[in-house]
């Protein structure tokens, strides 16, 4: 191939194909871990006057896929009026980190809402407030009243991300966190 | 005798779009060239002009009948022909730059086909250079090119939109700012984009990206359609477009255009602008810089404006160029770079959340017009860098090299970050190179063989999608044709091998367990595939008119990395996606046949019919059990593969109804299955019929300042997807919307100002304001495309 001989080209093909194979990069990805996710979230149903703390749990440490979460309900009594407080966590990290203070400072762009199935004769009502007055839902009060509950009755808890949209509607904005906790009244 | 066979043909084959046909031949129109005769009785003389060594069709070479005004001009094939002649005696010169003028006695009683080989001039063997570059052109499959007016029409749209012109093509959009080009049905990485001889390497694996080209770059749009993978690489099983810019200057001077662009809709403005140059004292050197500036603010549909649709471009390309009579190198680099809005009304999370966004009449939340961009949205840039040289002997051929580098960066911001951080940023590095030989023209054969060498590299930052990977691909081809009187027959065969490498941490896989110390180990699956595609079809000449295409090809895809291992929620679609690692190649068998009538004074129109088997389609599969994360449900997809059939039709005619009128139609149809679970495939283009009336005049007796005025008129129907699968909203979230109709107008003219010329146009879409939603467009739960939108388009060409 006397072809080849041509100094010209002979250099743009040596050149081409030290080009392709010297910028190969075989880099390997870092672990990271500086996404913001939610593993965890915890129910505190403390009792008004008096009496033990009862909490379920939604727990999912993997994230979204692989491993399916674990769900642990609670029993209330019923004719009781608890107070609520929801724990918002992300165990995936060592220590594990507290979401519940940050949607707590975004207060008027979020909105926790709790939706009893039917037959579950149990209100939920808000004692926190954003600063334009509108419900946050971090704390709340529980009002149970007759029982047993039906079978299979549970509380979706909703956490809602309604950046300029936030009105008090369930139907608007983003869900940041929507996990149903199996509920007993007895 | 023979003409009625051929007429009987034209009607089996294209049924009654043709029947026009015999009026067609028979009825003369007032042809300046045809002015000094006053009768006419019916007689065609045609044929070809062709060199006389390799038999390649001289395009534009002139055949005159002496004594008379008459001239034709050969075609893109080499033809020529008079209609109308009356029987007698003619003198018939035919003259072309470069070769030898050929004189011939004729006499003429009944039509005839005359065709003259010319032998090339000595002195001016220059001319074979232009030769060798039309040859490849000639496919036998079909194609549509998109060039000078036409293209000049379409600017202010993105590149896929450009393309829908064409029969065949229709786009799966994101919202009116993304758009990604279809052909029969398919997409994405089935379709091949060859951005100036690149392989345009980005995400193609999304259908919510579009390629990342400046249509401003182009001067020439073309689509294969079909599966063309011996001559582009393996993947073009549904398609090839090639984006082409006008070679540089061959001839001494300066040049430049400038292009301003107004969009009312979305009050886009777009200023492009191009110079170019080959000077007088170093005639070998050629460069043109060329640059794009585009902005656009939230779109408006007939009742509202989508809220953060706004976005931006500012695009740039380099050229130069040296070029000898044997030798030739040039070094192109171009840097697209996007900034891009998405749709505020379609951030959704889970099941709910869009199941409440369709129960919406008007998207969420409201918003004004604003050329703001907030989040969330996409950073995009697309460099790239080519650099290619020739070298041309008599005895040997011509011998290419080609060398590319491209640079993909896309940064995702989520409305959680507040915009100062992407939750998500990738990067694609991909190197190409690729050694062609074009042999010299032995007897009636002519062709290339070919090597290339592509290697590619990914790696992202954030939430997982689609992992780390590296991959090797390396190709053989050989595509040979051959052309004999009436026939051009072409042949291909290509062997492409690929190695490819994941690298992905347990935690990004389904397997991962919760457990840091096991779910940080790093996993590298590697793939290797390799596969054969080829290419065999025929066209033969029928007449001058007439072209009569066969083809069968075939084309194999690897999976690609995001089908094998994505996990995860794509946002975009709120689906939770899970890859496949045990997925195998796609097999493409594509059988296809066209028939061209062309070159008539009065009617004119292409119809083909394909079908595409595709062997282990991949494909996402429906899960019925949604996956449950601590954000709700999620609609789950899992990768599948079947056999799955795309069989359709495309059509285009045109009319001359009178000198001035000129009217067409278009169709394309296109049904698919998927043959292994009985039943129609979901996303599939629907019915598309289109239909315009167009008046011109090239100037007015009265108002001599505007030439090439035009007003057109069109409508374009678009039907229901009625063929879907029975249980349709197990796998989709809404119905197919309704079918629609929509008016367009197109008005144009160029003013003269002494030499300076400038062209204006002038475009009205959707003039009824219809309130619509499109099939293949991703935001059609939540929002209607966009209303009534006028452009205009100013183009300044400067000659220095």
């Amino acid at each position: 191939m006397k072809l080849f001989l041509k100094p010209s080209l002979a250099i743009l093909l040596a050149a081409t194909v030290f080009m392709s194979t010297s910028c190969s990069d075989d880099e390997d990805p870092t672990p990271e871990n500086e996404e913001e996710l939610i593993t965890t979230v915890r129910l505190h149903f403390m009792p008004q006057g008096g009496g033990s703390m009862i909490m379920a749990t939604y727990k999912d440490l993997d994230g979204d896929g692989g491993q399916a979460p674990t769900i642990i309900g609670a029993t209330l009594a019923a004719n009781k009026v608890y107070n609520l407080e929801v724990e918002l966590l992300d165990e995936s990290k060592s220590p594990a980190a507290n979401i519940t203070a940050e949607v707590e400072e975004e207060g008027d762009e979020h909105q926790l809402f709790f939706v009893p199935s039917a037959g579950l004769n149990l209100t939920v009502v808000a004692t926190d407030k954003d600063s334009k007055n509108l419900p946050i839902g971090i704390t709340s009060s529980v009002t149970t009243t007759t029982g047993p509950s039906p079978a299979g009755s549970t509380l979706r808890v909703v956490l809602k991300h309604q950046p300029g949209t936030k009105n008090g509607s369930i139907n608007t904005g983003d869900t940041d966190v929507e996990v149903s906790f199996p509920i007993t009244i007895q | 005798m023979r003409k009625l066979v051929y007429l009987r043909l034209l009607w089996l084959l294209g049924g009654c779009c043709f029947s026009g046909l015999a009026v067609g031949q028979i009825l003369p129109i007032a042809a300046p060239t045809d002015a000094p005769f006053d009768k006419d009785c019916g007689i065609t003389l045609s044929g070809s002009v062709t060199d006389h060594e390799d038999r390649s069709p001289l395009i534009g070479a002139t055949v005159l009948l002496e004594g008379t005004q008459r001239t034709s001009v050969t075609d893109a094939n080499g033809h020529y022909h008079f209609h109308d002649l009356c029987p007698g005696n003619y003198k018939l010169v035919v003259s072309y730059l470069g070769y030898t003028t050929e004189k011939l006695d004729k006499s003429l009683r009944a039509p005839e086909v005359v065709n003259f080989r010319l032998h090339p001039d000595v002195l001016l063997l220059h001319s074979v250079e232009i030769r060798g570059a039309k040859q490849k052109e000639q496919i036998t499959q079909a194609s549509s090119k998109l060039s000078g007016k036409e293209l000049a029409q379409t600017q202010g749209q993105s590149l896929a939109q450009a393309l829908e012109r064409m029969t065949g093509l229709s786009s799966i959009q994101t919202g009116p700012s993304i758009a990604k080009p279809v052909i029969h049905g398919l997409h994405s990485n089935r379709v091949l984009v060859m951005n100036n001889g690149v392989r345009h390497e980005a995400q193609q694996w999304g259908s919510e990206h579009a390629p990342e080209i400046d249509p401003f770059v182009a001067s020439e749009l073309t689509v294969i359609k079909g599966a063309a993978g011996v001559r582009y690489g393996a993947d073009a099983i549904g398609g090839v477009i090639l984006v082409e810019p006008r070679p540089l200057r061959d001839s001494a001077g300066t040049s430049a255009v400038l292009n301003l662009v107004g969009v009312s809709h979305n009050r886009q403005g777009v200023v492009s602008g191009m110079v170019e140059s080959n000077p007088a004292t170093l005639p070998s050197l050629s460069w043109r810089l060329q640059g794009t500036l585009k902005k656009a603010g939230n779109s408006k549909t007939p009742d509202y404006y989508l809220a953060n649709t706004g976005y931006q471009e500012q695009n740039f390309s380099a050229a130069v160029g040296w070029t000898k009579e044997k030798f030739g190198v040039e070094a192109f680099f171009s840097r697209f770079d996007t900034k891009l809005g998405v749709f505020s009304g379609s951030h959704v999370g889970n099941l709910t959340d869009i199941r409440n966004a369709i129960k919406r009449e008007r998207p969420e939340p409201e918003a004004d017009f604003t050329y703001a961009i907030a989040p969330p949205y996409q950073n995009v840039t697309h460099d790239l860098l080519k650099l290619r040289t020739f070298y041309r002997t008599e005895n040997l051929g011509r011998v290419s090299l080609m060398y590319s580098r491209q640079f993909n960066q896309r940064e995702e911001y989520d409305t959680h970050g507040g915009g100062t951080t992407p939750g998500l940023r990738f990067e694609i590095e991909t190197h190409n190179s690729e050694l062609v030989w074009e042999h010299k023209p032995v007897g009636n054969w002519s062709g290339s063989l070919g090597a290339t060498y592509m290697y590619q590299f990914n790696r992202f930052e954030g939430r997982f999608f689609v992992p780390f990977y590296q991959s090797h691909t390396g190709g053989l081809f050989w595509i040979e044709h051959w052309e004999k009187g009436n026939w051009h027959v072409e042949g291909g065969l290509r062997y492409d091998y690929r190695h490819l490498q994941a690298k992905l941490f347990r935690k990004d896989t389904p397997q991962k367990t919760g457990n840091a110390a096991l779910d940080n180990e790093l996993l590298t699956p590697t793939h290797t595939f390799q596969n054969l595609s080829g290419t065999l079809g025929a066209t033969y000449h029928v007449n001058p008119h007439l072209d009569l295409s066969l083809n069968a090809a075939s084309a194999w895809r690897s999976p690609t990395t995001s089908e094998l291992y994505s996990n995860g929620i794509h946002h975009g679609t709120g689906t939770y996606e899970y890859g496949n690692a045990d997925l195998n190649v796609e097999r493409a068998y594509n059988f296809m046949a066209t028939l061209t009538y062309r070159q008539n004074q009065r009617l004119n129109g292409e119809v083909s019919v394909y079908r595409n088997y595709i062997q282990n389609y991949i494909y996402q599969q429906p899960d019925t059990v949604p996956t449950l994360t601590i954000r709700g449900a999620f609609l789950t997809a899992r990768q599948n593969q079947a056999n799955a059939t795309f069989t359709g039709v495309d059509a285009t005619v045109t009319y001359q109804l009178t000198e001035h009128l000129l009217a067409a139609g278009k169709a394309s149809l296109v049904r698919a299955f998927n043959r292994s679970a009985d039943e129609y495939l979901i996303w599939i283009p629907t019915d598309r019929y289109e239909a315009s009336l167009r008046y011109s005049v090239e100037a007015f007796a009265t108002q001599q300042r505007f030439k090439e005025n035009y007003l057109q008129l069109s409508g374009q129907a678009v039907s229901k997807q009625r063929n879907v699968p029975d249980n349709y909203l197990a796998r989709d979230y809404a119905l197919p919307p309704a079918g629609y109709f929509l008016l367009n107008l197109e008005a144009g003219t160029t003013l003269q100002f002494g030499k300076q010329s400038i062209e204006i146009g002038l475009i009205g879409r959707n003039l009824l304001d219809t309130a619509y939603r499109d099939y293949l467009n991703r935001f059609r739960y939540y929002a209607d495309e966009i209303g009534r939108s006028i452009t205009l388009r100013v183009s300044i060409p400067l000659n220095f």
